[in-house]
């Protein structure tokens, strides 16, 4: 088909320009077979998220007899189960007191440690960067079995303040690492200037410095607050009464309970990756850039 | 650093008071929840511990005999050799077509980058629950579709079958890394000198020749990079194994990770999870030490990013 009209021109046109449009031929049919390639592979990725919200908007009595069916009928019912009888508020509120507070903690830490490993030489410096470093090369597995007797004998075990202890002290090295990344990048010029104006160290930080890493804070804050909105682990093990319980930690011990309630879990899991989507969307800028650097750390 | 000499000493005294009250924080978390815990996690493993008994016996290495002697134990680690091989190669492979794709069908980048890392974003729980549904034996997708193209004999429960089991959570895996792989391979193809591409295909390279050996060696440390992390998250994969089969059925899925948890916090054989646990770090720390100091000499030597 392609070929054809290059086919037709041929008795009007000089054989060099022929050569041109074919040319120009295979390249855009190339580009089009490429793009229905990226098409259905970007269909299969999202096929699975549409499984998600398609199944949680259905009506209950649709969910029992098809409940995998895409888009076949429309109805509230279930996120409202999910939220009221399926105890998804309370996880809600649960994963904002899990979130909010580790991420703000692991922002304002790691750029107080960022600059001093940065900026500042300091008697211990090396020791204690070590040990940092070394919290990004042993996997949480090594050291999470001890950790739950510690909270229990610090009587930390079941409780918020324990969880969010975790939860910061998991997040901190990679922060402190990221946060003296941009520290080491700002010019010498800067603090020097400000010296001789007669400012002291610690204004230098606050007032000088703090202000130009702005933007690697809050890439850092977007990336800490997902992987702490996303940590299965640490709800599992040191929340095990169920007291508290984030969405992750819901949604597993509602598939474990009930597994046939499949329309109220699929709510349940639309109130867990909602908040994800929307920041993914909305601050697609600063996540990439947590999740790239988060990869060339170590 | 290298200003410290001609600071005054006033200034340095100040910077050190300043520089130990800004590390202190990290220094005390640290030493808490992490440094405590690990020298901890030594003391329990030639310990018997029950999680109840607070003097318990001295075993010595005991615990790590029984590791080796286990074979439930090989079995496991056999399954994260799977896991690792397949876990690692298909991201990779399938992350870098992709991404080549992308790079080179200008227009529309920003949104299939958009739309390819969105699984590696969501909740592992989410995505064992909506992959459990679409390997589902009844209404499962998988079975539809198989059922629609005449292969219905193949339809099986596929999480339940333990001859699948181990490779239907893979899948899943595989699905939900390949964005990340994309990514960062996106961007270092960003840095990658087009000219010599141009050049190559004027010569007559087909586009596979172009891949393997004009872009490949541009983006290597990014590839190497990406290579350590899956390689290490192979080691000490949990979530997603944990939430989708729970290692079984009959342990056909149960991996290193999954085996130290149940040791420890269902059977409670404190000890043997920890030890299980220990035998994860030392299989995984090596590689990412490895691995990094490769793609560290690869861009010293002005390669890629």
């Amino acid at each position: 088909m392609a070929d054809l009209p290059v086919a037709v021109s041929r008795r009007s046109r000089s054989s060099e320009q022929v050569e041109f449009r074919r040319h120009a031929v295979r390249r855009s049919t190339d580009l089009a077979v490429r793009h229905l390639a990226l098409i259905a592979m970007a269909a299969l990725t999202l096929f699975p998220v549409l499984l998600i919200i398609s199944t949680a908007l259905k009506t209950p009595q649709d969910v029992r007899s098809d409940p995998f069916g895409l888009f076949s009928s429309f109805s509230l019912e279930n996120l409202r189960s999910a939220w009221t009888v399926g105890g998804f508020s309370s996880y809600l509120l649960d994963s904002v007191l899990l979130t909010v507070p580790s991420t703000a903690v692991v922002i304002v830490i790691s750029t107080m440690a960022g600059y001093a490993f940065a900026r500042l030489p300091f008697p211990g410096r090396t020791v204690v960067f070590y040990l940092v470093v070394l919290g990004l090369l042993v996997p949480f597995f090594t050291y999470m079995i001890p950790l739950y007797f510690q909270l229990r004998s610090m009587g930390l075990l079941d409780s918020l303040v324990g969880a969010n202890l975790v939860l910061i002290s998991t997040n901190l090295s990679f922060g402190t690492f990221f946060m003296r990344a941009f520290f080491s990048d700002l010019p010498e010029e800067l603090e020097q200037a400000a010296r001789i104006d007669g400012a002291s160290e610690s204004r230098i930080f606050a007032q000088v410095m703090v202000p130009m890493v702005s933007s690697g804070a809050a890439a850092l804050a977007v990336f800490t607050f997902l992987s702490n909105w996303n940590n299965f682990l640490v709800p599992l093990l040191y929340l095990p009464s169920g007291k508290y319980r984030p969405l992750t930690a819901g949604l597993y011990n509602f598939t474990g309970g009930r597994s046939m309630d499949i329309g109220p879990l699929a709510a349940g899991t639309l109130i867990t990756i909602v908040p994800v989507i929307v920041i993914f969307v909305v601050l697609q800028r600063q996540v990439t850039q947590g999740f790239m650097s988060g990869a060339v750390k170590g | 650093m290298g200003a410290v000499s001609n600071v005054p000493p006033v200034t340095r005294r100040a910077q050190a008071r300043l520089g130990i009250l800004l590390a202190l924080p990290v220094a005390v978390i640290t030493a808490v929840f992490f440094v405590f815990p690990m020298v901890n996690a030594l003391y329990y493993a030639v310990v018997d511990f029950d999680g109840l008994d607070p003097t318990p016996p001295f075993v010595g290495l005991n615990n790590f005999t029984e590791m080796f002697t286990d074979s439930a134990t090989w079995h496991a680690l056999g399954n994260n050799a799977i896991w690792i091989g397949i876990g690692t190669a298909a991201p990779m492979i399938i992350g870098l077509l992709v991404a080549v794709l992308i790079w080179s069908s200008r227009g529309g980048g920003a949104a299939y980058r958009l739309l390819f890392f969105l699984p590696f974003m969501l909740p592992g729980v989410a995505i064992g629950i909506v992959w459990g549904w679409i390997y589902d034996p009844v209404n499962g997708w998988i079975n539809r579709v198989l059922g629609a193209v005449g292969l219905g004999s193949w339809s099986r429960g596929w999480l339940g079958d333990p001859d699948t089991a181990i490779f239907a959570v893979l899948a899943t895996a595989i699905w939900a890394t390949c964005g990340f792989v994309i990514m960062i391979i996106l961007s270092a193809l960003r840095n990658v000198d087009v000219e010599l591409v141009d050049a190559a295909r004027i010569d007559g390279a087909n586009a596979g020749q172009r891949l393997w050996h004009i872009l490949l060696p541009q983006i290597m440390p990014v590839f190497l990079m990406v290579l350590t992390l899956t390689l290490v998250g192979g080691f000490s994969v949990f979530d997603i194994i944990f939430i989708m089969t729970g290692g079984g059925p009959a342990d056909a899925t149960e991996v290193l990770g999954t085996y130290a948890y149940s040791s420890a916090f269902q059977l409670n054989r404190i000890s043997y999870g920890t030890v299980l646990a220990l035998l994860i770090t030392v299989l995984a720390v090596p590689f990412t030490i490895m691995l990094n100091r490769l793609q560290r000499r690869l861009s010293l030597q002005g390669l890629g990013a």
